[in-house]
């Protein structure tokens, strides 16, 4: 891990109309850390990230991904969007999936090249088999580990994923967790991640951002972690030993 | 007869490419305030009469209508991306004014309504050699906006969000594809007329889904489909008398009854 910031939030604010969402956001992300961003419900977690993907304008306040501003960085970015917000209802297969996100198109037919890039993506998320698979047909499980093969085959710099686990069973949650901490172990590759879970903090977060309208916290995991004290704030109850994987709440 | 099933064929082929979208993105009702935009518009033409006013035989009702309508689906998407309505009330304000308009020109007319029967219901019969020509250059266009813009559209139709990341400017194809489907519409109404263009833009297509296959095998099924079925259905209109918009959704919904059992049945194995 270098200290070169990739990810850089100063004095960050968004409103929608009347209503503030988040304010004076300030944190980093250095090239290969992987940063978890939590916080309560309602707390801009899932604002700040289209912010930081170029969705939304900003209030005040700057944000650069990569240098650039949020949603110029092309490929240099992955992006891995809820479960929940896709439709499966859809006529694609993962391979068509991960080969649109290469060519900034839907494929009609698929190069013998776009395939190798796909099934190399696959590869890295344990998920070759799953190349001509329907979408529809995936578990939930599954699905996250296209979109994740999706994110990763243009090669990103800095990933981000929105609440990945959720709409995952138990057993699929676990393989995901596998899977983020090996992205967590990745020099080059940096991640932003908003999460619920304190598994998947555990098992990934180099660094964590607390949000509640603002920055509450902002760190490596280890101190936060201490005491239960970042569970307190989340309203996630104390752990006593802060290096236990806690249950799924 | 010959002039309606061409004219019919060309334009089934350009709701089914069209209507794949529409079924896809779950925008059917913007289809059926678009043809009640068309009601609008034809009212319009038929009130100005600007063939009679320009001595230009081809300047038909549907010339008037093209614009209005296209204008009613601009206004539609405006409102919708600009957060002011839900796409469904968009629709809805404008379908109800869209009538309401064509109400007060048919009643403003000095003169017979013209072939507003034919309009509404469709007539085989009324299809002349301007109309083949009009689906034509039509067909023309929207195939090679479809040709340039098809995997991008397709693209929107799975996700917006994964589409804007791309650079894919999803707000400026959504007018493109609302603008092309009011043409496609009112070009439409001369065969089935406006009670029933909004089926056709969407019966060929979802027959299409229930068979399977990848967005372009749908596209491709939906245009045999929609093809087929407009040319059955104006034969049929011919022989039996009865208005071509009946026949041919009655064909094409007995295409979709048939999909459907086939579905059924293979889900059940």
């Amino acid at each position: 891990m270098t200290d070169e910031q990739i990810l850089k939030v100063e004095a960050l604010a968004v409103r929608f109309g009347e209503r503030q969402i988040f304010s004076d956001v300030t944190f980093h992300v250095c090239r290969g850390e992987f940063c978890c961003l939590l916080g309560p419900n309602g707390a801009g977690k899932s604002t700040l990230l289209k912010t930081l993907l170029g969705f939304v304008e900003p209030h005040t306040g700057t944000a650069s991904v990569l240098g650039l501003p949020p949603g110029k960085a092309g490929k240099r970015v992955g992006y891995v969007p809820q479960l929940k917000s896709f439709e499966r209802s859809f006529p694609a297969s993962v391979l068509e999936l991960i080969v649109a996100n290469l060519r900034g198109a839907w494929p009609i037919t698929v190069t013998a090249a776009e395939r190798e890039k796909a099934l190399k993506a696959l590869a890295q998320v344990k998920g070759e088999k799953l190349i001509d698979r329907p979408l529809a047909g995936l578990s939930g499980g599954e699905t996250q580990r296209a979109f994740l093969a999706r994110a990763l085959v243009t090669d990103p710099e800095v990933i981000f994923l929105d609440e990945p686990a959720t709409g995952v069973d138990a057993s699929g949650r676990e393989d995901l967790y596998d899977l983020l901490h090996a992205i967590s172990a990745d020099k080059f590759l940096a991640a932003v991640m908003v999460t619920h879970s304190p598994a998947a903090i555990a098992r990934t977060a180099e660094k964590i951002v607390l949000i509640d309208g603002t920055v509450r916290a902002f760190g490596p995991p280890g101190e936060l972690l201490e005491g239960g004290k970042l569970f307190a704030m989340m309203g996630l109850g104390k752990s006593k030993d802060p290096h236990a994987v806690p249950e799924e709440g | 007869m010959r002039n309606a099933i061409m004219a019919g064929a060309l334009v089934g082929a350009l709701c089914a490419v069209l209507g794949t979208f529409v079924v896809q993105r779950d925008m059917a009702f913007v289809g059926e305030g678009l043809a009640h935009a068309a009601f609008g518009g034809v009212a319009l033409g038929l009130l100005l009469d600007l063939g009679v006013r320009f001595s230009v035989s081809w300047l038909g009702p549907i010339w008037v209508a093209v614009p209005f309508c296209a204008a009613v689906a601009l206004g539609i998407g405006w409102v919708q991306n600009r957060g002011l309505a839900s796409e469904s009330t968009a629709v809805g304000i404008f379908f109800s004014v869209s009538v309401a308009l064509g109400i007060v020109f048919i009643y403003l007319r000095t003169t017979p309504a013209g072939d507003l029967e034919g309009y509404l219901f469709g007539n085989i019969l009324a299809v002349r050699r301007a109309d083949v020509y009009a689906a034509v250059a039509l067909a023309v266009i929207v195939g090679t906006l479809m040709g340039l813009t098809w995997t991008k559209m397709a693209y929107i139709a799975f996700d917006r969000t994964l589409a804007r990341l791309s650079g894919i400017r999803v707000e400026a194809l959504d007018y493109l594809l609302l603008v092309m489907m009011s043409a496609v519409i009112v070009l439409s109404v001369r065969t089935v007329g406006v009670i029933l263009v909004s089926s056709y833009l969407i019966i060929p297509a979802a027959t299409a889904r229930l068979l399977g296959g990848s967005l372009m095998r749908m596209t491709l099924k939906a245009v045999a489909i929609g093809v087929l079925g407009s040319t059955i259905g104006l034969i049929i209109s011919f022989y039996v008398e009865v208005p071509s918009g009946a026949t041919v959704i009655l064909t094409l919904a007995a295409a979709f009854g048939g999909a459907s059992l086939l579905a059924n049945r293979r889900r059940s194995r």
